[in-house]
């Protein structure tokens, strides 16, 4: 399955422009190309397979280039004291505006599960204190404890929304970062939607990406047993779920994807910004240098004031 | 007006126009586009002026930059949410006003003397209300703790999972009437008779849904859920008192009618303050309001109970 995945990707496919007949050699992970000659934007069909379905829906750009660029110089300017200096200072580079394929993923999720429930009381207990004139005193106080009580059972649950990456270039962890997509705006996946603008097929198989899936409902089941759970607190949630009735579609969502070269002797770090919310989502480079200072600067804050206490007594 | 088109394949809940994903359980809606059987390269072209047409920021869709107009694509259709029936007034303004005298009279000792006799009707209006009717099937999975079984501390907890439905259920989309309002003449109402237009009341004021098919399906749901804790802690929950009552519903062939409801609402003085009442126009039986309360009385009974404490005080202080 995964050979004839990335044999389908690797390859490229030779087209002619509908308007002036030129021959175009075009990746065959794209969907759409614009003619270099004549500037006619084409949308390419191709009949659908198990790892390359036909789009279900897809997402429209809300932010243009402009803002985009704007959330992205915002964005590092912001970007924690730790990150390097000359990722702070460095100008992005914008790559493209891509329609980038991502599955949405719906299931049925039944899980069992078992837990340590603490359910908690009150006691008076007494204890022996000295009072302000140093005499031995006996006195009450009601302490709150818990009571630990095991309790087992089933939860089930629809899953919907969950969306994973279906591009080999994006990861779903960078994809996770500029998520939510508001999903109130999806559209009928129509070729006319995508046509002037970069839009990608699935680089992933289908296996992988039902994986990350499964892997995103099991992490929502786990939180909503979180608060599924009765009583003033809980422990050691073991479970386990079984996901059935699933449904997966491809979607294309909006990313203006951003390159920043901070180093030459570095590669240039990936920042994405979500072409429909403007979230900036990104992996910043931490310089070792301003750590290392940091921890310096408090070991010997710290150990000045031991020796100050120490030289005191 | 909003009409079921379909049915999801998934849950079985009627999908209706506009929807792409069935609101319940997420499955795409069935599209009528033809998929290509071989490779296709073409060039999307204005209906108008046959120029290239490219997706447009500003108008969030597929444009013409040659003549401006824009390419129709299939949305999510939120709109309003409309009424789709009536029922009718079955009670007529005289027995509206007999009603009111009958409640005023049986609200007990408390109340002024001269309530039933003085209190003047100002206002007598008939109201059609919004609110949804729904029939669902749901499994229902619920944790919760309860006294029952509980050791040294009050509560222990419990869980456990059944099978639920939902018949002919009212949520009120009112803004004019209160929730408790609804509650106490709501189930005055046959649900059964659902006309086309509004007959059985001149002049009356008709209230509109005044939001959006999606908050709609939001409200619906929290009081799905809030239906189905209720009946958890009734009929399963093993025990008498319960907290933190958890529900996770799975729900299934969820049919949400939207209807209005018959309701004459009266206003009335008693000594210069005006008071409220609300009754079902279907059944003079369900009524609801407010009402003053005598003072004097409450003064009196307080007085009274006072006394007798004291004397059974002294009884014991003397003994």
């Amino acid at each position: 399955m995964a050979d004839a995945a990335s044999e389908e990707i690797a390859s490229q496919v030779e087209i002619s422009c509908q308007a002036c007949g030129s021959t175009l050699l075009l990746d065959s992970n794209l969907r759409t190309t614009v003619c270099p000659y004549c500037a006619s934007p084409s949308v390419i069909e191709r009949p659908p397979s198990a790892n390359r379905p036909a789009p279900s829906f897809v997402v429209g750009f809300v932010v243009d280039h402009d803002r985009a660029a704007e959330a992205v110089q915002n964005w590092i300017s912001s970007t924690s004291i730790f990150a390097r200096s000359d990722f702070k200072q460095a100008a992005p580079e914008l790559t493209r505006g891509v329609y980038l394929p991502a599955y949405l993923y719906g299931a049925v999720a039944d899980s069992s599960y078992f837990a340590k429930i603490g359910e908690n009381y009150t006691e008076t207990e007494t204890y022996t204190t000295t009072d302000s004139k140093g005499n031995t005193v006996t006195r009450t106080r009601t302490v709150t404890k818990t009571e630990y009580r095991s309790l087992g059972g089933e939860h089930s649950t629809y899953i919907v929304d969950v969306v994973v990456t279906a591009s080999a270039g994006v990861t779903n962890v960078a994809l996770e970062a500029i998520e939510p997509f508001d999903l109130r705006a999806l559209r009928r996946y129509e070729p006319s939607f995508i046509s002037g603008w970069p839009a990608e097929d699935p680089s992933r198989s289908k296996d992988d990406c039902f994986q990350l899936s499964h892997d995103e409902s099991v992490a929502k089941v786990e939180q909503m047993l979180h608060d599924f759970m009765p009583g003033d607190s809980h422990s050691g949630l073991r479970f386990e779920t079984n996901l059935t009735q699933e449904v997966i579609d491809l979607v294309l969502l909006p990313v203006w994807s951003f390159a920043v070269r901070y180093a030459e002797d570095r590669p240039p770090v990936q920042i994405l910004v979500n072409g429909q919310t403007g979230r900036v989502g990104g992996k910043v480079p931490i310089s070792a240098i301003k750590v290392t200072t940091a921890v310096v600067i408090g070991l010997t804050v710290v150990g000045g004031f031991v020796l100050a206490l120490a030289s005191s007594h | 007006m909003t009409t079921a088109t379909q049915n999801c394949e998934r849950c079985e809940s009627p999908l209706e126009t506009g929807d792409l994903r069935c609101s319940i359980c997420g499955q795409i809606s069935p599209a009528d586009r033809l998929l290509a059987d071989k490779l296709t390269v073409q060039i999307l072209r204005c209906k108008g002026c046959g120029a290239a047409t490219a997706y447009d920021i500003e108008h969030q869709a597929p444009s013409c930059t040659f003549c401006d107009s824009v390419v129709e694509i299939e949305t999510v259709d939120d709109p309003m949410e409309q009424s789709a029936g009536y029922l009718p007034f079955t009670t007529g303004q005289d027995e509206a006003r007999k009603a009111m005298r009958h409640w005023l009279s049986s609200l007990g000792w408390f109340r002024p003397s001269d309530l039933t006799t003085t209190a003047r009707l100002e206002q007598l209006k008939p109201l059609w209300w919004v609110g949804w009717v729904f029939d669902a099937e749901s499994q229902v999975s619920w944790a919760a703790d309860s006294n029952a079984g509980s050791r040294r501390s009050a509560w222990a907890p419990h869980s456990g999972q059944v099978n639920m439905t939902f018949d002919d259920i009212l949520v009120s989309a009112s803004r004019g009437l209160s929730e408790s309002e609804v509650s106490a003449i709501g189930p005055g109402c046959d649900l059964r008779s659902i006309l086309d237009q509004p007959e059985g009341a001149q002049n009356a004021t008709i209230e509109q849904f005044d939001l959006q098919r999606s908050q709609a399906r939001q409200q619906i749901i929290a009081a799905i859920q809030n239906i189905a804790a209720r009946r958890v802690e009734q009929n399963e929950i093993p025990g008498s008192h319960f907290r933190k009552t958890q529900v996770s519903i799975v729900l299934r062939k969820l049919i949400t009618r939207r209807i209005s409801l018959p309701a004459w609402v009266l206003a009335y003085r008693y000594k210069g303050r005006l008071y409220r009442m609300v009754i079902s126009g279907q059944n003079t039986s369900y009524v609801t309001g407010t009402a003053p309360y005598s003072i004097v009385k409450i003064i009196l009974v307080a007085m009274c109970v006072v006394a007798a404490f004291l004397v059974v005080f002294a009884v014991v202080a003397a003994s």
